[in-house]
């Protein structure tokens, strides 16, 4: 007799989401957190979103998951990021109280039905054959469940560095758990080491604003959920650089930096690279950005975003000091970096459950990712199908032509990343069509579908879509003549035009508004609408051609996805496969000819051979 | 597919012949042939690369003398142990020892499969494959030789090149997507201009050397054209050398017309004699059954106009202004038949070039003859080393297009995402020539071109 549906271990924003989802399926959910206070921190940078990592936190929403919610909730400045370029890459960013975030998780989970919070350190997940059967607690009790969700980030064999110096733990002052690595390495998980760094954190009070730029969010800041109605900007951000002083003072102590000594053997990210990499990997560049964000809007604490560190403390704080109005700040918390233990993510399905251990899922930084917004998005997508397990249905998976969540499984579960795996817009290669502005009608339905979103939601969401629709037909339906759009024309510096045309025509070209034509011409909208609104109808008529395209492209991605590759295949008897083919195949075991195809090792040779094979 | 069977099938053509060969591969194939072959050692105990005389047994009878050649895995054209079988021609023969061989645990091989086990084995990537198609299929000996050339792998070697250079553009319009808040240009838009225009460029080049390639491949087309009495029949007849009293019409279509081939000083040409022309009252020209004409006149490479001069030596002039305007890529020859039955013309007083012959009395056909031939190899002398098939010809022109979206999009201020999707189109149709790219369609069309025992 069970305990309980499905077990989440570990609170973070993977952990959230995967237990809210079990929850809302209907399906009887313990969360254990070592500590639950510390449950939703934002324990790098306070803010949610970003480029591409906006997409994921919108397509979160879309499909009932809550980090959209409680960024909008605690969020203290909202900016859509990459507006000089096309729609396709606009992503929305918030700056977070990273003391209220936090505070809405847990209090979200607390009134969640369904759903129990256990404050407990689990020492051993119970596995029977090939099955999980529940888990074991710190005081030796053990909790059965049909399924269970690793959600533990980098706490497991975590070791922090602050220059030379290592103590264990996974986010500072916080311990680490050993035990469930070990145990899952004597079922022949294999993993791997990673790091990651954090900045320091300086007081706000000792920063000279006076030098400074200030950075503030957009005139009309837009939420990330649906079910926010509004958000305001209460907060100023400041701007300052990195000088060649600064790099000079930093080089000084690279020998005492763990990362370049060689005492963290983990890979780092490539992106979001230390000031020490950056340093070293840009040369010819004398200066680097710093953006100075406060955590919190009861906080002086303010997080030196670009200012990633492990180097030792009287470096760091020598540094900083060479920076434009930074000269007298005061260090609150070093920066540092973090080792930690992954499980290399190809020992998954594509529903994120481990192949070798039937209900035992793996969400998150554990799986060798970076970032919340990637954690929370794995977390959801375990969650479902752990939920889904227990419920007897089959797996939910989004494919690359569905969803960034999409394209961020296929490549943790088909391709080898030796650092953690942060998403990327060029990551996917259907972007034109994942934009953020078509994220509802893309995924809400299966939202619906799995009981994640309410009957409200959808209708509420259907209407929307309904309305941009409507005003795409209108922008085809209406015409305008030489006399009342010229002047509009002219005044953007584009080409007159020399007699009747459809409205659509001229939006299609790139200075052209929408709204802005509409207006000119009178054209009466017979129902209200928002900027967002008239973006969307806009977006659709401007790319046209562009969308046509990809969805011609996704018609060939679809068909060679659709090529099942036979469960019993015996790949050791395929002799003209290359030997390292043969290994991935074998180790990965795709489900179609399009997955392998986007098996890193297997050329275009082996896969035709493969489809001669098989046919 | 099972790479388990032996196959056998006979390599050279059927038909009456001095010599046959049949070539057994698979795993079995050493036994299969021990089986039947007495020669002065066991097959499976030769050495790789040896020849071994023997006589070739069906049972206790024997069906011919032969010669083994001797191939081991994976060092053969398949990359599976081969023998093949040097008998004498005929269909009597080949039959025979086919059967033998087949009865000793050998399965008969499909269209295309010794190349295709060829392909799973590594011993040819598809660029290869194409090759062997097209050696198999060309008319011509320039054909062939280019064909081999592809084999070895130089076409491929083009189209990567092109595709690397796309590839980094992609990169480098990535990476400024990707670090778009660092706000660094990555790659300047006049160089990526230029780049896109150049690669359009040379693609353009391949392709035409296409109309070339199908030339070598195809043969040299000429189409005749004329009003009904110009004399096309007699001149066709002329042309080819032979009385050809009945013309047999190409079943399916919906018009007659006649073709057959000639071949001058090594260059094979495929002589077209369409029906259909007429001149109605009011003097406009007509294509009858104008869709099937027109694809004929469409796919030739010089159009034959020939007029009754007779009649007037401008009767068809209008005819011909008419073609011109229709098919710009074409040459154009315009003929003065029956200059035997004029007796003083004046031939200056024309202000166009034509040739003046006599289909009967062959008067000006050697002169007509050399026009052919002069046009066929300034059309081959456009070809550089590659030999495009249609598949590539496609493909390329698909390239083409997906970059000028490219370019349009980059001169109408789309951002970097705008601009690389065709740029990533153009990538993978490149990939589809090279292999690099692969799904059952074009694994099809690779194969489906082959004939038994190749």
């Amino acid at each position: 007799m069970n305990n309980y549906d499905v077990i989440v271990i570990g609170g973070g924003h993977a952990g959230i989401e995967a237990c809210i989802a079990s929850a809302k399926m209907g399906c009887k959910t313990a969360l254990f957190s070592m500590n639950i206070h510390t449950i939703g921190r934002l324990s790098c940078n306070p803010s949610i979103g970003g480029s591409a990592k906006g997409h994921l936190a919108k397509e979160i929403d879309a499909l009932g998951g809550v980090m959209g919610v409680l960024a909008d909730k605690s969020g203290i400045q909202f900016k859509l990021l990459n507006t000089s370029k096309g729609p396709a890459v606009w992503s929305s960013r918030s700056q977070n109280d990273k003391d209220l975030y936090p505070l809405f998780a847990q209090e979200l989970l607390l009134s969640t039905q369904n759903l129990t919070l256990i404050n407990s350190n689990i020492k051993e997940i119970i596995i029977s054959g090939n099955r999980v059967k529940g888990v074991l607690t710190e005081t030796d009790d053990i909790i059965y469940a049909n399924c269970v969700v690793l959600c533990t980030g980098t706490f497991l064999n975590g070791i922090l560095y602050t220059g030379l110096n290592g103590i264990a733990g996974g986010r500072i002052n916080e311990q680490s758990s050993v035990s469930i690595s070990k145990n899952l390495l004597n079922y022949g998980f294999k993993t791997g080491r990673l790091k990651t760094g954090t900045p320091p954190r300086i007081n706000r009070n000792s920063i000279d604003f006076r030098k400074l730029n200030a950075v503030g969010g957009d005139i009309t800041p837009t939420p990330f959920s649906f079910r926010t109605t509004n958000v305001k900007n209460t907060l100023t951000c400041h701007q300052t650089t990195t000088t060649e002083q600064t790099h000079d003072i930093l080089r000084k102590g690279f020998n005492e930096s763990p990362m370049f000594s060689g005492i963290i053997s983990g890979k780092g990210p490539r992106y979001c690279p230390s000031i020490e990499d950056k340093i070293e990997r840009f040369s010819e560049k004398n200066s680097h950005q710093i953006l100075l964000e406060r955590e919190g809007l009861s906080t002086d604490s303010v997080y030196v975003n670009g200012f990633s560190t492990s180097l030792p403390r009287y470096i760091q704080e020598e540094g900083l000091k060479s920076i434009g109005g930074l000269e007298n700040c005061i260090i609150l918390k070093y920066g540092y970096a973090v080792e930690y233990d992954y499980f290399y993510p190809n020992q998954l399905t594509p529903s994120l459950e481990t192949k070798s251990v039937q209900g035992l899922f793996f969400a998150g930084q554990i799986n060798g990712t970076s970032g919340y917004e990637e954690a929370a998005s794995q977390g959801l997508i375990a969650g479902i199908n752990a939920g889904l397990k227990f419920l007897g249905k089959p797996p939910f998976t989004l494919s690359r032509a569905e969803a960034y969540i999409g394209v961020m499984i296929d490549d943790l579960i088909n391709k080898e990343s030796e650092e953690p795996y942060r998403i990327f817009t060029s990551l996917a290669e259907y972007r034109l069509l994942l934009r953020q502005d078509n994220v509802y009608k893309r995924l809400s339905q299966y939202g619906f579908s799995l009981g994640l979103l309410s009957e409200n939601d959808i209708i509420k969401l259907n209407h929307r879509e309904y309305l941009s629709e409507i005003l795409v037909t209108l922008a085809q339906e209406t015409k305008t003549n030489p006399t009342v759009i010229n002047s509009y024309l002219e005044s953007i510096g584009e080409t007159l035009i020399t007699s009747t045309t459809p409205v659509n025509t001229i939006a299609k070209r790139q200075k052209s508004s929408l709204k802005a034509l509409f207006e000119s011409n009178n054209t009466h909208v017979p129902f209200p609408t928002d900027s967002n609104l008239f973006d969307k109808a806009e977006i659709e008529i401007k790319y046209e051609g562009y969308i046509q395209r990809q969805l011609a492209e996704i018609e060939t991605f679809r068909q060679t996805e659709s090529k099942l590759i036979p469960k019993n295949i015996d790949y050791q008897n395929i002799k003209s496969l290359s030997a390292e083919a043969r290994e991935k195949l074998i180790k990965i075991a795709p489900i179609s000819l399009g997955q392998a195809s986007r098996i890193a090792g297997v050329s275009s040779t082996d896969l035709a051979v493969l489809m001669l094979y098989i046919r | 597919m099972n790479s388990q069977t032996t196959i056998c099938a006979q390599a050279t053509p059927p038909g009456i012949s001095g010599l046959a060969v049949i070539r057994l591969s698979g795993k079995d194939a050493f036994t299969i042939a021990d089986k039947c072959f007495k020669g002065k050692i066991l097959l499976k105990n030769a050495p790789s690369h040896t020849i071994h005389y023997g006589k070739f047994y069906d049972s206790d009878t024997l069906l011919d003398t032969i010669t083994a050649s001797v191939f081991r895995a994976p060092h053969s054209y398949t990359g599976e142990n081969i023998i093949e079988i040097g008998c004498h021609g005929g269909y009597v023969v080949t039959n025979n020892i086919i059967s033998t061989l087949i009865y000793s645990g050998a399965t008969i091989a499909l269209p295309g499969e010794f190349t295709q086990r060829a392909f799973l084995n590594g011993k040819i990537d598809l660029t290869q494959v194409e090759a062997v198609a097209d050696i198999i299929h060309s008319v011509s000996k320039q054909g062939s030789h280019i064909a081999a050339r592809q084999l070895l792998g130089g076409f491929k070697k083009r189209i990567t090149a092109i595709r690397q250079e796309l590839l980094s553009v992609c990169a480098l319009l990535e990476l400024e997507l990707d670090f778009s808040h660092e706000d660094i240009e990555f790659i300047d838009k006049s160089n990526l201009l230029i780049l896109l225009y150049n690669t359009i460029q040379t693609c353009r080049d391949l392709l035409n050397s296409f109309s070339a390639s199908s030339v070598l491949r195809d043969g040299f087309r000429v189409g005749l054209v004329g009003f009904p009495n110009a004399g096309k029949s007699t001149l066709f007849n002329a042309l080819l050398d032979k009385k050809r009293s009945i013309v047999s019409p190409i079943a399916g279509t919906t018009r007659d017309y006649i073709e057959d081939s000639l071949s001058l000083n090594g260059i094979s040409i495929q002589l077209y004699d369409t029906a259909g022309l007429r001149h109605d009252s009011t003097d406009t020209i007509e294509i009858e059954g104008i869709e099937f004409t027109q694809k004929l006149l469409e796919t030739s490479n010089l159009i034959i106009i020939v007029n009754d001069v007779s009649v007037s030596p401008v009767y068809s002039l209008s005819l011909y202004e008419h073609l011109v305007k229709l098919y710009p890529e074409s040459k154009f020859c315009y003929v003065q038949n029956k200059i035997d039955c004029v007796t003083n013309i004046d031939i200056h007083n024309l202000n166009f070039s034509s040739i003046f012959i006599s289909a009967t009395q062959d008067i000006g056909i050697k002169q007509l003859k050399d026009f052919i031939e002069k046009s066929a190899s300034e059309n081959l002398e456009r070809i550089s080393d590659v030999l495009l098939n249609t598949r590539h010809s496609v493909i390329l022109s698909k390239i083409i297009s997906s970059l000028e979206i490219s370019i349009q999009s980059l001169e109408n201020g789309f951002s970097n995402e705008y601009v690389s999707i065709d740029v990533r189109n153009a990538i993978h149709f490149l990939g589809e020539i090279t292999g690099e790219f692969m799904n059952e369609e074009i694994l099809n069309t690779l194969f489906s071109s082959f004939c038994i025992g190749k």
